[in-house]
């Protein structure tokens, strides 16, 4: 541990950062449908970003996990207020505009969510040692009652809608519940009860959602509606093969064939213009990245910085994972982007400031 | 423990992704390049223009006017209302009735549809104008082809559509496609080869809205050729207006050149409602009309020719030498044989070959056939071309029919004396079309020279000989005067059958034919042709069910004076 991971660490984000603004760049490049500014948008941010990692840096992140219960609280609040106030764009509410600058509150909840449950969850062991009186309490101050706490933010952003946030949450819970070391019985029947409960969830879903979940079964169900987006962004990663078309050449990305090419589907841009060798590059930096976090966890003692980069490494690597799957064609498409390289603003700082706390708990280590 | 049980699956799927990743790009990458090209490239076809058609005299019989056609695409559509107010407003109609004929028509979102086939100049500008307000508003040039004659030039024009399925099988080797305009019918379909132009195309880069965003290639289209037919459009709509209500044909030839001046049957159709949008009733009509519009019936019906064919039977007893110009065989008004009693129009005593043609005398002609044979009967029918095609340059020609001995006993059945009796009449089997009986009286007139009738004139500016056997039907030289003279009387005679055609100061000969044809009144031909005109003509009237052939002769007789006040004859 130490200096070689941080260097690691920093290499790898700043690579990730140069690799997504030079897609970006080319996504916006013909100014059709995606606006030419997002790029400088996304440039300024990322500068706005890395001081913000490096003012973290040297930053106790015990402050946060100290007002972690603060954080969420407030965090749930913004969220409904958000559904009530907030601004209409592509058919959803989930944007707040804070002094003209739009803003996100479902991405800070993750953020949120992961200061909560690594703060329980260390708590709990502190005090209790896991040692419970009886199973049932066991359950509900093991699981439930942390699984209520993430469902409230998880209803909210459901309802916006976006599902795939709302999911992701989910995952990040059961990572953690699982590296907190909840007992593996109680784990295993909580997630069967909601495997079964799947069928009446399916009731409450959007019918473009219950499509798109359709058409990743069969994309050739509704090839120029909900499989349109799909078969477009195979085709466009295929067809850059082994060496791909070249910056600022690929036809699908270029020609405006590729829907929401700057945010979700800013890997099938990679995949157009600099083909298997850009895929495999990005993959290997996000690759190298979240092996390090995870690695970083395990070699650290106390609960609670273990946990929370367990967290953090855990929301990359689903982010990372069902995005570049998403646009794959291997799972549905749900709306999850690709950390630093999609664009958005709140993300943007997000992950910048994930990496920041991940920093600032390797320090305190090594000194 | 946990985590890195955590660590090592998220590397599972990070192994699983460069897996797919390697699959899609590295292996099927090919497959999906060439569907990325496929998304991309487009290939808009640019119609060579169609020749035009005109008449001998260089008046336009089908031309084409440049239409504009407008798309919306559904996919590039902003404000919905603002757009169909403004369509509304520029193709006056309602926005409602526009609003549900897009709505009818849409198929998927990237595919423009057609909101107006062809709308005037000033809403093409109007649209190109405000194309930065409604970008999904586009105007593309075509062509319509017009036809200013429209019915009275229907059967000898033709009309254009697009390729049919059957037509496509045929022509698919020569560059068509569905999206090809082909002639059917008349010069339309016959000089489709000369009228079509060669598209070219350009082959365009296209955006996900179909907009084009570069061009690639580009094959200019080449016009086709403009033909020129040897019809004469007054005397082409005379002979239409001479048909009348009836259904029937007349042709006006040219009897030296056979260049055919007037072809009409009626009854006729719109070439002009093919060309409007597909599938409108107009077109259902044509199809379904039990009068068949669509038929031509001068060159693709077969009728009896009844008295008419008793030219073949005189030029035959004449030519074989079996009777003499004064021989006489006396009409009671009618002939027993073989226990049935075959009738005449009239008893019409003591008839020499002459008195028998002016008067159209059956029982004469029976005795004819009697003594001829009915293998000569076909012979000299043959020889007038009864039985062949003419080989007009028209589409869908029919041979007609010419009975034999022969071909009745190879089929079965027997040829009875009877039967040469209703052949000798032109009835029975004979069948014939108003084009072929228009040649056999040419021939007779030409005094044996077979001409072959055309309507093509020129293509380009270049004028088209027409290909013929130059074929000479050989008699005794004493039979065509004779024959003549019984046709000129047949005219000028008070007592002639034809003397309704009689026209002060230009001589006119010809024949009548009634034939008997299963049910309904007689169909009435009238058969003749001008001598020492400044155009020497053949004239063919034909009205099915028409009745009397005076019907026949009163129609001819319009025509011929069209025909002279237009300085033919």
């Amino acid at each position: 541990m130490g200096r070689s991971k941080e260097r690691i660490l920093g290499m790898s984000v700043s690579l990730i950062i140069v690799f997504g603004l030079i897609a970006l760049f080319s996504a916006s490049y013909q100014n059709i449908r995606v606006a030419q500014n997002i790029f400088y948008d996304q440039l300024f941010f990322a500068g706005l970003g890395i001081g913000l990692l490096l003012f973290l840096r040297r930053f106790d992140y015990r402050r946060f996990t100290d007002a972690a219960y603060i954080f969420y609280g407030v965090n749930v609040a913004l969220l409904l207020a958000v559904l009530l106030i907030g601004r209409h764009a592509l058919g959803a509410r989930r944007w707040f505009e804070v002094a003209g600058v739009s803003f996100q509150p479902s991405e800070l909840m993750k953020l949120s969510l992961i200061f909560l449950l690594a703060r329980y969850w260390s708590g709990l062991r502190e005090r209790f040692a896991y040692g419970a009186r009886n199973p049932v309490q066991a359950f509900w101050r093991d699981l439930l009652f942390p699984f209520f706490l993430t469902a409230v933010p998880m209803f909210f952003v459901f309802k916006q809608p976006d599902l795939g946030t709302s999911l992701l949450m989910f995952g990040i819970f059961f990572i953690m519940a699982y590296a907190a070391g909840v007992q593996k019985r109680h784990l295993s029947g909580f997630l069967g009860f909601c495997l079964a409960m799947i069928p009446v969830a399916w009731k409450f879903l959007k019918s473009y959602q219950k499509d798109r979940l359709l058409v990743f079964l069969n994309p050739n169900i509704d090839p120029l509606g909900a499989g349109y987006t799909i078969i477009q962004s195979k085709i466009a990663i295929g067809s850059g093969q082994i060496f791909g078309k070249g910056w600022l050449s690929g036809t699908q990305n270029q020609l405006n064939f590729l829907p929401e090419r700057h945010t979700d589907f800013i890997f099938s841009v990679i995949g157009e213009e600099w083909g298997l060798l850009g895929t495999w590059g990005l993959a290997t930096l996000y690759f190298i990245l979240i092996w390090n976090l995870f690695r970083l966890a395990e070699q650290t003692d106390a609960p609670l910085p273990r946990l929370l980069i367990t967290g953090i490494a855990s929301i990359w690597a689903l982010q990372v994972i069902i995005n570049i799957g998403m646009v794959m064609g291997l799972f549905p498409i749900v709306g999850i982007t690709l950390p630093l390289v999609s664009y958005g603003r709140t993300s943007f700082l997000m992950y910048l400031m994930t990496i920041g706390i991940v920093l600032n708990i390797c320090r305190k280590q090594t000194y | 423990m946990r985590v890195k049980i955590i660590r090592l699956i998220v590397a599972g799927f990070f192994i699983l992704i460069a897996g797919d990743l390697f699959y899609g790009q590295a292996i099927q990458g090919r497959f999906y390049y060439q569907q990325s090209l496929n998304n991309r490239v487009r290939v808009i076809s640019l119609n060579g223009r169609r020749g035009r058609i005109l008449d001998r005299n260089g008046i336009v019989l089908a031309e084409n006017r440049t239409a504009f056609q407008l798309t919306l695409t559904p996919q590039a559509m902003g404000d919905t209302d603002a757009v169909f107010d403004f369509l509304s407003g520029i193709l006056r109609v309602p926005a409602d009735k526009l609003l549900t004929r897009y709505r009818s028509l849409k198929t998927a979102d990237f595919a423009p549809v057609l909101m107006a086939s062809d709308i005037t100049r000033a809403a093409a500008m109007a649209v190109e104008e405000n194309k930065f307000r409604f970008p999904e508003l586009m105007v593309e040039e075509g062509f319509r082809r017009v036809y200013p004659f429209a019915e009275s030039c229907g059967h000898v024009v033709g009309y254009v559509g697009k390729a049919n399925p059957a037509r496509l099988d045929q022509m698919k080797d020569y560059g068509y496609t569905a999206e090809s305009f082909v002639g059917y019918l008349g010069a339309e379909e016959f000089y489709d080869a000369q009228l079509r132009g060669v598209d070219g195309g350009v082959q365009v880069e296209v955006n996900s809205r179909g907009r084009q965003v570069a061009l690639l290639g580009r094959k200019d289209p080449e016009s086709g050729n403009d033909i020129t037919l040897t019809v004469n459009s007054r005397l082409q709509q005379s002979a239409m207006q001479a048909l009348g209500e009836n259904r029937g044909a007349a042709i006006v030839m040219d009897r030296r050149t056979g260049e055919i001046l007037a072809l009409a049957s009626a009854p006729s159709f719109d070439p002009n409602a093919f060309s409007a949008a597909a599938g409108a009733p107009a077109i259902q009509e044509y199809f379904q009309d039990r009068d068949a519009p669509l038929l031509n019936r001068a060159v693709n019906g077969v009728f009896p020719p009844g008295s008419v064919f008793k030219v073949v039977a005189a030029t035959a007893a004449l030519d074989l030498g079996k009777i003499s110009p004064t021989m006489n065989f006396n009409c009671p008004g009618f002939l027993d044989l073989g226990g049935t009693r075959f009738g005449c129009a009239h008893v019409h005593g003591t008839q020499n070959l002459t008195e028998a043609i002016v008067h159209s005398c059956n029982v004469y002609f029976f005795h004819l056939g009697l003594i001829l044979k009915p293998e000569n009967l076909y012979r000299y029918g043959r020889g007038f071309g009864l039985g062949q095609l003419t080989r007009v340059d028209l589409p869908y020609e029919k041979p007609g029919r010419l009975p034999r001995p022969r071909d009745r006993l190879l089929n079965g059945r027997r040829w009875y004396p009877g039967d040469t009796l209703n052949t000798v009449i032109g009835q029975g089997d004979v069948l014939a079309t108003p084009l072929q009986l228009t040649r056999l009286m040419a021939t007779v007139a030409n005094e044996g020279i077979i001409v072959q009738p055309h309507i093509l004139a020129k293509i380009g500016d270049k004028a088209v000989a027409q290909f013929h056997l130059a074929r000479r039907l050989k008699v005794h030289s004493d039979t065509w005067p004779l024959l003549k003279t019984a046709l000129r009387r047949t005219v000028a005679d008070v007592s002639g059958t034809a003397h309704a055609v009689d026209i002060p100061g230009v001589e006119i000969s010809g024949k009548t034919g009634t034939a008997q044809s299963g049910g309904g009144a007689h169909h009435a031909w009238f058969v003749g042709y001008s001598q020492g005109t400044k155009t020497e003509i053949v004239i063919t009237v034909f009205l099915e069910h028409g009745g009397s052939s005076q019907n026949a002769c009163v129609a001819a007789r319009q025509i011929l004076l069209t025909a002279q006040q237009e300085g033919i004859l």
